[in-house]
């Protein structure tokens, strides 16, 4: 007996109309963007082998990864992000381009979520990367690109944070070693674990790194952010490092995002991935981030590559559910009318003429006259054109 | 007035130790106090809405973004896990995960695998990882005590309070597991997007607390 002929796996689902309008939408606006600033696109397979996703400075969990086996028992898994394959590209077929490169994406990402946890398995991304240049110029670069992302989806409803995981870098190189308590410290500064934090912090004494670590996940918010940071940080490389989130968060500001930025000394990732600027955007009814990004220099290295690069991702599906979300209207609208004839070519021809003149038409395809005038009506369609023998049209109004 | 700030607290005692937190900061809890069976109450002087929740949903409802803070216990959040900002230690609904089983036994001793029942499998599991040791975790939902009384299992990892019905039953506790107490929680993008409000609050449950 089949038992799972009649749903879809959990975490996956089908887009009906509006759903499916609102992802193209928001797709096809920002693949409009990417063009515009002179990006090139590219597909990556949607099977990859494994060995792609288990690079030095990327790390996924294995039992996040829908995976399989090919024809000769090599280890298989569904694309699970798009950023390394690029990378892969990169220090392959793209090695002899002329840099830097400039590349965005538009493509489904699978990972395995907890059970009944709500989240989707399957996800759109559209996204950018740019691969070598100067890093300071393509951190404004991405940054500018990532702020126009979130504005052409039209809502005010918005946040744009930035952060540096450089702070949290040094200030740990500092204190340990450890691969295992960095990675604690770490969890606990990413979940603002205010109180696990400081326990685990206890036994390394109370210098001036140690209490900066500590105020790591408290410095976030506005501009007053970076008063606070100073006052905090006597280190050099800090210094600098807070110097270059200055700069960007005025640059930010300059793009007339001056209510919508705010930072995040916290912003650290699990992943381990980026290696300086990281930054992130937020919609009002979704309980994600829609947008993340940052440098990450070294990824393209495991490959045998060495290049900076930087680039982002936008959540695409939590796009488009808070866009319908926050869009009262309908995205998809009826025909304005159905063509009727008992004369085939006739109504094709019609129906053609009206399409071309701009109109929405479609033709029908019901049996007799008085099923279309139903169908019409049950569909929200106003008029129907009966076309006779010798093209002659009656316009009936059925709503 | 800013957004409302939906918080979804345990219901049961947790609740109970929030709602008097609240009332001793002087906010109108009335309508929680008085609820009947109404599950989303105000606080309207403080624009706030509580939302009564069993524990593990607290955790849920928080990670979705529907509920911008929660007051859970950190046996949920160890046994649960997921992506959001535990913020405070509130200091109340305070007891211990601990190992147990029969009294005078020697957990460790001999070479066979161990059997642990208990109904926070996850919190079991890491905790024997932690220590490099393979075991048999067996789920029980209700009285885990009876898994050592009738030889289902060597030991049972969980929440202990006074240790009164560990004593009944002739149990003991071997070792602490981890320090429980009641954790404020916040949706990640809650705290960017209302970070005021939340702060506001926080400091005002600081205060309190260091009385």
């Amino acid at each position: 007996m089949k038992k799972y002929d009649l749903i879809t796996p959990e975490g996956t689902r089908d887009l009906l109309f509006d759903e499916s309008v609102a992802r193209r939408t928001a797709e096809d606006k920002l693949r409009k963007l990417f063009e515009d600033y002179g990006y090139s696109e590219v597909i990556t397979p949607g099977i990859e082998f494994y060995d792609v996703f288990t690079s030095k400075s990327r790390y996924f969990a294995q039992e996040s990864m829908y995976k399989l086996s090919d024809a000769k028992g090599r280890l298989m898994v569904i694309r699970p992000d798009s950023t390394m394959p690029i990378a892969r590209l990169a220090a392959t077929r793209l090695k002899d381009e002329v840099y830097p490169l400039k590349l965005f994406y538009s493509q489904n990402i699978f990972r395995i979520n907890p059970k009944e946890s709500g989240r989707d398995d399957e996800i759109t991304q559209s996204g950018a990367e740019i691969i070598g240049g100067c890093p300071k110029k393509a951190d404004m670069e991405v940054l500018n690109l990532a702020a126009e992302a979130i504005k052409t989806f039209e809502t005010e409803d918005f946040r744009f944070e930035i952060g540096d995981s450089a702070f949290f870098k040094l200030l740990i190189s500092k204190i340990t070693s450890d691969e295992e308590e960095t990675a604690q410290i770490r969890e606990y500064i990413e979940n603002k674990n205010l109180p696990e934090l400081k326990a685990a912090l206890e036994k390394y004494g109370c210098s001036d790194d140690v209490k900066n670590l500590c105020e790591l996940p408290k410095l976030f918010g506005g501009e007053e952010v970076f008063e606070r940071a100073d006052s905090l940080f006597k280190d050099e490389k800090l210094l600098d490092v807070l110097r270059d989130m200055k700069r960007a968060y005025g640059y930010l500001c300059c793009l007339g995002l001056k209510d919508k930025v705010t930072v995040d000394f916290g912003l650290v990732n699990k992943a381990d991935y980026y290696t300086g600027l990281l930054f992130r955007g937020y919609m009002h009814g979704f309980g994600m981030p829609v947008l993340s990004g940052g440098r990450y220099d070294a990824l393209a290295g495991d490959f045998g590559f060495s290049r900076p690069a930087t680039g982002f991702a936008v959540n695409i599906n939590a796009v488009a559910k808070a866009l319908l979300k926050n869009n009262g209207e309908p995205l998809t609208k009826p025909s304005e009318i159905l063509v009727y004839s008992e004369y085939d070519e006739r109504g094709f021809i019609r129906c053609r003429e009206l399409i071309k003149s701009g109109i929405k038409a479609e033709n029908s395809i019901n049996e007799s006259l008085e099923s279309a005038k139903d169908f019409a009506r049950k569909k929200g369609i106003r008029f129907v054109e009966v076309v006779d023998k010798d093209g002659t049209v009656e316009k009936i109004d059925v709503i | 007035m800013s957004d409302v700030i939906r918080i979804a607290l345990t219901k049961g005692r947790l609740e109970k130790d929030t709602v008097k937190l609240f009332e001793e900061l002087g906010f109108d809890v009335s309508a929680v106090k008085d609820k009947g069976r109404r599950l989303i109450l105000p606080i309207s002087d403080r624009n706030i809405e509580v939302v009564l929740a069993k524990a593990a949903d607290v955790i849920t409802y928080v990670e979705h973004g529907v509920c911008d803070l929660g007051v859970v216990g950190k046996d949920t959040i160890m046994e649960h896990g997921g992506k959001y900002f535990e913020l405070m230690d509130l200091g109340f609904g305070k007891c211990k995960f601990a190992l147990a089983g029969k009294k005078g036994k020697d957990f460790y001793k001999g070479y066979g695998v161990k059997t642990v029942a208990s109904k926070y499998t996850n919190v079991t599991r890491t905790f024997f990882e932690s220590k490099g040791m393979d075991v048999d975790i067996v789920k029980i939902e209700g009285s885990v005590e009876l898994a050592p009384l009738l030889g289902l299992a060597d030991g049972i990892v969980d929440i202990v309070e006074t240790g009164t019905t560990l004593k009944e039953n002739g149990l003991e506790v071997y070792e602490d597991v981890a320090q429980i107490s009641a954790r404020l929680i916040a949706n990640t993008v809650s705290m960017k997007l209302k970070k005021e409000r939340i702060d506001e609050l926080m400091v005002l449950i600081e205060e309190k607390l260091e009385d």
